[in-house]
């Protein structure tokens, strides 16, 4: 049976939010549409899984989440074909952080040289501004690594646009 | 000096998870300590900076292909539902241009519906296929519109079993009139309901509102009286018998419908109610 109306409107007024969700994954607009589309053909075709008292937003985030990681163990499986570049092969475009101190790259670039396990809960708590809870919910993940993710994420983040290649941290503060 | 606490709670400050007391702990230790505040201050600055500069995207307007998707379904979908109407029509056109019972059979055991597989009720596909064909009508939805006064006994007479008017406003639905069908296997009708406009402003006025269809007809002595449930591909149907087939005075229901089931079957049992009570 087809999704009723109602739940058809409530998941309408998700989509902005989850082209945006979508675009900070896979920043090519076309293939950010893509994600959002696959998204809500599962959304639809499971509406009868909701709960009705649940955020919808929460619950489609978690559906893009898994079609995401779907599209990057596909890619892992086929090589990339020279039409079609992985996520991640991207950030070999970019030129590397350098030794110059002046070198900066912009914010997006910088986005994009994270890794996609502390960029998802990075752009959850940041952008969508869910609760840590929320986030380890929608990602399937405990909340402490939630937190550790975050930390390491936006340390990694400052790291780059300050132009210093990010160092996997424990998370543990500097000492000064 | 190190600090008693690690990056992570810094961060869980900037994003208010800390309780209370350990707010006021770390706020007190950044207030003192300069260096680790201006740190801080930087995480923040950078996810304003992520905002304003992802924000753009929240603006944009929905590509089209996104939102049809979600008000009317995959396309895919949409393609099937269509060709089984067209199939449905060539069929049901086919049977009147025959006048005899190649399509229609009311063999129980001997009907096949548009996807092949065969049903235990044949009658029941029939009224099914009447549904498809004559929701989708705008102009002739009904050969006689709920308002004329001689529906129900132009009905009652040539089916030769009582019509009834159900009125389903309560649950939602106004009659909008009848048909007889061109039935091979005997005479049978069709009543055509549609949505009454909700009053809750969910309601998108571009859609088309929903059509049920009541199919009626006098059942042969065979036919099972139990209340039945059966789904086609996205419509529903309840179906029964209403009386006492054995002795004549009987009449069969179908309930047809693009529904959630609760709602189908809210609209059934109203009609069963309605149907039970008359004299």
């Amino acid at each position: 049976m087809d999704a009723p109306l109602a739940f058809r409107r409530q998941l309408l007024d998700a989509i902005p939010r989850l082209r945006r969700y979508a675009r900070s994954l896979v920043f090519d607009s076309h293939g950010a549409d893509d994600l959002v589309q696959t998204t809500l053909e599962r959304a639809l075709a499971h509406w009868h899984q909701f709960d009705q008292r649940r955020d919808i937003l929460l619950w489609a985030v978690s559906i893009a989440h898994n079609a995401f990681m779907d599209d990057r163990r596909r890619e892992k499986r086929q090589p990339a074909l020279d039409a079609y570049e992985s996520y991640d092969d991207r950030a070999d475009e970019l030129p590397a952080p350098g030794v110059d101190i002046g070198l900066r790259i912009d914010l997006l670039a910088a986005l994009r040289r994270l890794p996609v396990e502390q960029r998802e809960p990075l752009l959850l708590v940041s952008l969508e501004q869910l609760s840590y809870a929320d986030c380890a919910q929608a990602l399937g993940i405990p909340i402490g690594t939630v937190m550790s993710r975050v930390s390491r994420g936006r340390a990694a983040l400052r790291e780059l646009l300050d132009g210093k290649p990010p160092r996997s941290t424990s998370g543990l503060r500097r000492v000064v | 000096m190190t600090a008693p606490f690690d990056d992570s709670i810094f961060n869980a400050w900037l994003d208010a998870e800390l309780t209370p007391e350990r707010r006021a702990e770390v706020e007190a230790w950044l207030r003192d300590h300069p260096l680790d505040a201006a740190r801080v201050r930087l995480w923040a600055a950078d996810r304003e900076a992520l905002r304003s500069q992802l924000d753009s995207v929240l603006a944009e307007p929905v590509p089209a292909h996104l939102t049809r998707l979600v008000l009317r379904g995959p396309s895919a979908t949409h393609w099937r539902h269509w060709q089984a109407r067209a199939a449905a029509f060539a069929l049901f056109a086919l049977g009147v241009a025959v006048g005899a019972g190649l399509m229609w059979r009311s063999r129980i055991d001997a009907t096949q519906t548009v996807s092949g597989a065969p049903t235990p009720m044949a009658w029941v596909q029939r009224a099914a296929v009447a549904h498809s064909v004559y929701v989708p009508e705008v102009r002739h939805a009904v050969e006689v519109k709920a308002q004329e006064e001689h529906l129900s006994r132009w009905l009652t007479k040539r089916l030769a079993v009582p019509v009834q008017l159900f009125d389903l406003r309560e649950q939602g639905f106004e009659l909008v009139g009848g048909r007889l069908l061109p039935d091979a296997a005997g005479p049978s009708a069709q009543l055509m309901y549609q949505a009454l406009p909700a009053n809750d402003g969910e309601s998108d006025p571009s859609l088309k509102p929903a059509r049920v269809t009541v199919y009626l007809r006098k059942p042969d002595a065979s036919t099972p009286a139990a209340f039945r449930y059966e789904q086609q591909g996205a419509l529903g149907m309840f179906y029964w018998i209403e009386g006492d087939s054995a002795h004549g005075a009987a009449t069969g229901y179908a309930l047809v419908g693009e529904l959630p089931r609760e709602r189908l079957l809210a609209l059934a049992e109203a009609i069963h109610k309605q149907g039970a009570s008359m004299p």
